[in-house]
This record gives structure tokens, sequence and C-alpha cells, in this order.
């Protein structure tokens, strides 16, 4: 065995293993997909098939994970801090109420995302939660024209 | 000649000067907060100039380049954590001198040094722009990919991470290109029957997601750093001793940094790199540095500011982005319906022209900007970053949302901040994968064209000159380092 890939063998984390195989998976599922794409008549189809090109890039991909698991792999010792995991929920929460309304959502997350800085001013909410969206709402809507999606709060707004 | 003059009218109009000083001192602000840079800024505002007009939109594009590269200096000398990446250097001798109690003296130097830097690659711009477009006029399809090819190869060695990495991630970025209505056939790729990925995934949201977003979710894993401040009384111009020992390394690392910015995707941190160590190489003191020479300050911020310059140069002549941010100004470009290369040097001059003129306004403005205002810039590093980073979520959300009024823009832009949070967190540059998005477009029509011309057979691709020119590049650029070093081992 090649002493480089030894070596990577010995100082593995579970990332080593475990975000090629996330590529690798992804390649696969994206090569299936080319493999449904129409096929052009030789007579329309202008040098190359709409799935030649993907493919190529998906080959390409598929080397050179293989190139990092042999020469340049991903280590990892840190867990993904807690902060950071709590930003993910927060995204996760803003994709949810904006269902409701978008402002709604953008003022909660960043109240969120102040928290998660461990800031709790009174005033700090107030600009974060308050201030920032009604002054970006009508930064957009009345110099740029810029029209959001409709929702409880854009409502009043809006009519 | 006619154009060098209509270009520099257009500043005679009040509303573009008012436009261009407000972009300078928003750079200003955008470089010296740490975490945000250029590229962060340039994605962030991008959205805000949809509604310009196209001259007025790119320059303030190019203001924010320009000034925020300069600004990240004010908190690498006075906080010791550089406001920008091409900063870094700038720390490793600016923190050291106000230390001592001379910050003043340190921005002096820095802000004339970044002045000279940024109007000499100008100049070079101005010169170097037109007669790269005028060479590129005659390439044909095959050319053109050959060059687009080089343009991604330079993404292996981009930020100084792995180039196995950054290849991949540039992949990536050019297969995301391929997403919707094949142009030269008109059949829908990846799509999934959705009607609103027919047009693909707009470049502009990836970056709002990758610059931005992904910025925010690195930022919170670094919110318990404490940060030492360093007072600034007063500026100061730099002494007459201080220029004598100071103008070749200024000269050198304008030139460094131009040619550096002139090469595809390289841009100014690699810039300040090398004009650092050339400053140290060449100094009589080189035991000084690290420990406050002016000479170390000088050489990394003129060698980045000349590389804004250089960097334009690509971008504009050859729709190949010279750097990252030049790659946000690329997709302003497109975004506008403007086609950069050849043909924007004959059928749009006066615009390049406008566009010159005014990031050499931008550079002389920072100048007095520098010079009069780094006291009360230096205190924008004071906004809570509890405040700054929850603004930058609602930029990047109501900024990707407003391109289209599409909330599929809004999702992309989230996508894009989460790929690239998990990116970085496993060593990939982010930079690859918005410059592959950008450049996939092209390389694919060119090299469609290209097998059209060449009826299918790629192998005699190599056979025209300057094709095979462009390959030897991009074959050096992925396999030289690797190649070089195994002849030195098997020397030793």
């Amino acid at each position: 065995m090649d002493s480089d890939l030894k070596q990577n063998i010995r100082g593995a984390t579970p990332e080593t293993w475990l975000v090629p195989l996330v590529i690798l998976i992804f390649c696969g599922f994206t090569y299936w997909l080319t493999t449904e794409f129409a096929r052009m008549p030789p007579i329309l189809k202008r040098g190359i098939q709409p799935s030649d090109f993907p493919q190529l890039l998906i080959a390409l991909m598929v080397g050179l994970t293989a190139l990092i698991v042999w020469k340049d792999p991903i280590r990892v010792s840190e867990r993904i801090q807690n902060p950071t995991l709590k930003a993910f929920g927060i995204i996760g929460v803003f994709v949810l109420l904006v269902q409701l309304d978008f402002f709604f959502a953008l003022a909660v997350s960043c109240l969120g995302l102040t928290l998660l800085w461990k800031k709790r001013d009174w005033y700090t909410f107030l600009i974060v939660g308050f201030f920032v969206p009604i002054g970006v709402f009508f930064l957009f809507d009345q110099v740029f024209e810029v029209r959001f999606p409709r929702g409880f709060l854009t409502n009043l707004w809006y009519g | 000649m006619d154009s060098l003059v209509t270009g520099l009218l257009a500043l005679a109009d009040p509303s573009l000067v008012v436009l261009l000083i407000a972009a300078t001192l928003g750079g200003v602000i955008i470089g010296a907060l740490p975490g945000l840079n250029a590229t962060t800024g340039a994605a962030l505002l991008l959205p805000f100039t949809i509604t310009m007009e196209p001259v007025a939109a790119i320059a303030v594009l190019t203001a924010i380049y320009c000034s925020a590269t300069f600004a990240g200096a004010i908190t690498a000398i006075l906080i010791n954590t550089p406001g920008t990446s091409a900063s870094a250097t700038t720390c490793l001798d600016g923190f050291p001198l106000a230390q001592k109690g001379e910050a003043g003296r340190a921005l002096g130097l820095a802000v004339v040094a970044s002045t000279i830097g940024g109007v000499c690659s100008v100049i070079v711009l101005m010169l170097a722009a037109p007669l790269l477009a005028r060479a590129a006029y005659s390439f044909a399809p095959p050319e053109y990919f050959a060059l687009t090819l080089f343009g991604l190869s330079m993404l292996a060695t981009i930020g100084g991470g792995s180039p196995i990495k950054n290849i991949l991630a540039g992949c990536l970025g050019i297969l995301v290109s391929t997403i919707g209505i094949d142009l030269m056939t008109g059949v829908e790729r990846f799509t999934f029957d959705m009607s609103v990925l027919s047009d693909g995934i707009g470049f502009v949201p990836v970056m709002i997601g990758v610059f931005g977003i992904s910025e925010m979710l690195v930022q919170i894993s670094n919110s318990q750093e404490r940060l030492e401040r360093i007072k600034l009384k007063a500026i100061k111009l730099p002494s007459r001793a201080d220029y004598i020992k100071v103008w070749k390394t200024i000269l050198r690392s304008t030139g460094i940094g131009t040619f550096i910015g002139i090469l595809p995707a390289e841009g100014a941190t690699v810039a300040s790199m090398i004009g650092y160590n050339e400053a140290r190489r060449w100094s009589k003191t080189p035991e000084e540095f690290g420990k406050g020479a002016i000479e170390g300050i000088a050489g990394s911020e003129a060698a980045n500011n000349s590389a804004t310059g250089g960097a334009m140069v690509p971008t504009l002549a050859l729709g190949i982005p010279g750097s990252p941010t030049a790659a946000v100004i690329l997709a302003g470009l497109m975004v506008h319906g403007l086609r950069p290369g050849p043909t924007m040097f004959t059928e749009q001059s006066d615009f390049a022209f406008s566009i010159f003129w005014s990031m050499m306004f931008v550079n002389l403005l920072f100048l007095g900007v520098g010079l009069y205002g780094a006291k009360i810039f230096a205190r924008v590093t004071l906004v809570p970053v509890q405040i700054l980073w929850p603004c930058v979520f609602i930029f990047s959300i109501v900024g990707a949302y407003a391109l289209d009024q599409s909330m599929m823009d809004v999702w992309v832009a989230l996508g894009s901040g989460v790929l690239g949070y998990f990116m970085r967190r496993y060593g990939f540059s982010v930079v690859p994968l918005a410059i592959g998005l950008i450049l996939g477009e092209i390389l694919e029509q060119r090299f469609g064209q290209s097998m059209v011309m060449l009826k299918e057979q790629w192998w005699l691709l190599p056979t025209r000159p300057l094709t095979l020119f462009f390959l030897v590049l991009t074959f050096l650029a992925l396999f030289g380092k690797p190649i070089w070093n195994r002849i030195k081992q098997l020397r030793a």
C-alpha cells in the first residue's frame, strides 16, 4: 500500500471517510440524473450531447475525491460548536416562519442570532428585532420598489 | 482617446460623484469591520445596484472593492485583526508599530502606500486592458475555451488552500452552472420539472450565501474571542526619512501587486503576501520585520491595493475574474446585461473608461478619507457583533430576494451559506465555487462551439498555437509545482 495512504488511514477521523463518501454519493446521484437527459439526434446535437459536459465534470470530481483520500485527507479535530448548531436551528426556524410572514421570520431569526452572541440588552433586541427589519423593509419597498411576499405583517402595509 | 475623455466626463455627473463618495465611505466601513471584506461587501451590496445605471452600479462595486481593500489596514494596525485577508501581512508590522505608540505613523504609511499602489495599477489598467482586449479580439472558441480553462486552473492555488480541494470546489461550481436549459440544445438539465430552475441558479444568491451567510456561521464560532485595541491619537503623513526608506518598496510592491492581480483568480491576498516577503528579502534591515518595520507595512499595502486595478484587467478585457471580488463585479456586469470581453472596448469603451476613471477617483478619495477619517473609521470596530451579524443576515436574505423577487433565490442563498460553511470547515475554499459558477456557462459554450468547429475531434485543440499556449499554461498551473517538487526530491 502507498505510504501516504497508510499514513492517512492511521490519522483518520470519521470525516476523513464521510466527506468523500458524501461527495461520491452526490456524484453517483447526479450522474444518474444526467442519464435521464434528452438526447439530441446527430444533426441537432451541435458538437456535444447535453449530458456530455456534466458527465465529464462528474468523472473529474470522482477522480479528485479519490485524490483527496489519497493525498490530502480531511482532518477535523474539533466538533461543530454549539452556537453554530443553534444557528442552523435558527435558519430552520426562519424557513418555517417564512410561511407566516417574511419580515416576522427575519425579525425572529435576528433576535435568535443576537442571543447566540450572549447579548440580552433590551435596546439590542429593539434595534435588531424591530428597527433594522422595519428600516430594511421600507428601504427596499420605497427606494428599490421591491414587493415582498404577503404575510400577516406585510399585509398591514400592502392592505 | 475619445473614450478616455468621455469616460472622464462621466465624473462630471454630480450624482455619480456623490454615489462614489458614499460607496468609498461604505467600503472603508466594510473593510474596517473584522469579518467583512471587499468580496462579502460587494456581494451584499450587489442587489442595491440593480436599479442603478450600469456605469453607476459597476463604479459603486469597484469603489467598494478599492476602499475595502485599503481599509482592512485600519483594524490590522489598531486591533491586530485584519479587516480583510489582504491585510493579514499588515498586522505583522503595523500592530507592533502601533504598540510602540506610532499607530498614526503606521496608518499614514498604509494610506500613502495604498494610494500609490492603487493609482499606478489603474494607470496600468487603462493601458493594458484595451491592448489585451485587442489581442483577444482574434480569439476563436478553442482559444477562449483554453483561456477559460487556464483561468479556472489558477483557482488551484487560490487562498493558499489545498489545490485538489480547490479544483473540486471549482468543478462543483461549474456543475451548478449547468442547471437549467442548455443554451446549445434547449434540453432541460437538473430542473426536476421546476420552472423556476429553467433559467438556472443565479450566481448572485450563491455569492451572497457563500460569502455572506457562511461567514456569519463561521463568525458565530469565534464569538468568544477578545480583542486588544490601541487608541489612535492622530494620523500622520510619513516623514521625509520614511519616504526615503520605503519608496523603492512601494514601487516594487506596486509592480508585484499589479502583475499578481492580472493573473486570473489571484487577488490582493496573494499579492500582499508576496509584496511583504519581497520587502523583507530586499530590506537592509530584515531583522526589524515583525517588530514594526515600516517597509513591511508599505510592502503589504502597496501590493494589495495595486492588485485591485490589476484584477480588473482580465475581468473587463477577457471576462475572466482576476480576483474573488472581481468575480462579484463580473456578476454585476452580467446582471446589467453587459458581457465583458474584447467587444467591451469596441462597443462600450466609454463605459469601460468611466469605470477606470471612477477607480482612479476612489483611489485618490481614500487618501483623504484615510488621512482625515481613519480616527473615526477606527471606531466602527466598536460596532457590536451582536448587531452587525444579524444585520448581515437580514441584508443577505432581503438582497437575495430583491434580485428577482423570488423566494427560490432566498433558499439558494441559505443553502449556499450552509454549504459554504461545511466547505470551509473541511478545508474547501468557497471562492472556486463562485468563480466556477460564473465561468461554467462560458466554458461549456466555448467547448461546444470548439467541438462544432473541429468536427468533434477534440484532439485537434492543441494544433492551434494559441490554444496550445493556454493549455500548456493550464498544465503548468495545475502540475508545475508537484513536478518541480518531484524534480527537487530526485536531485536531493
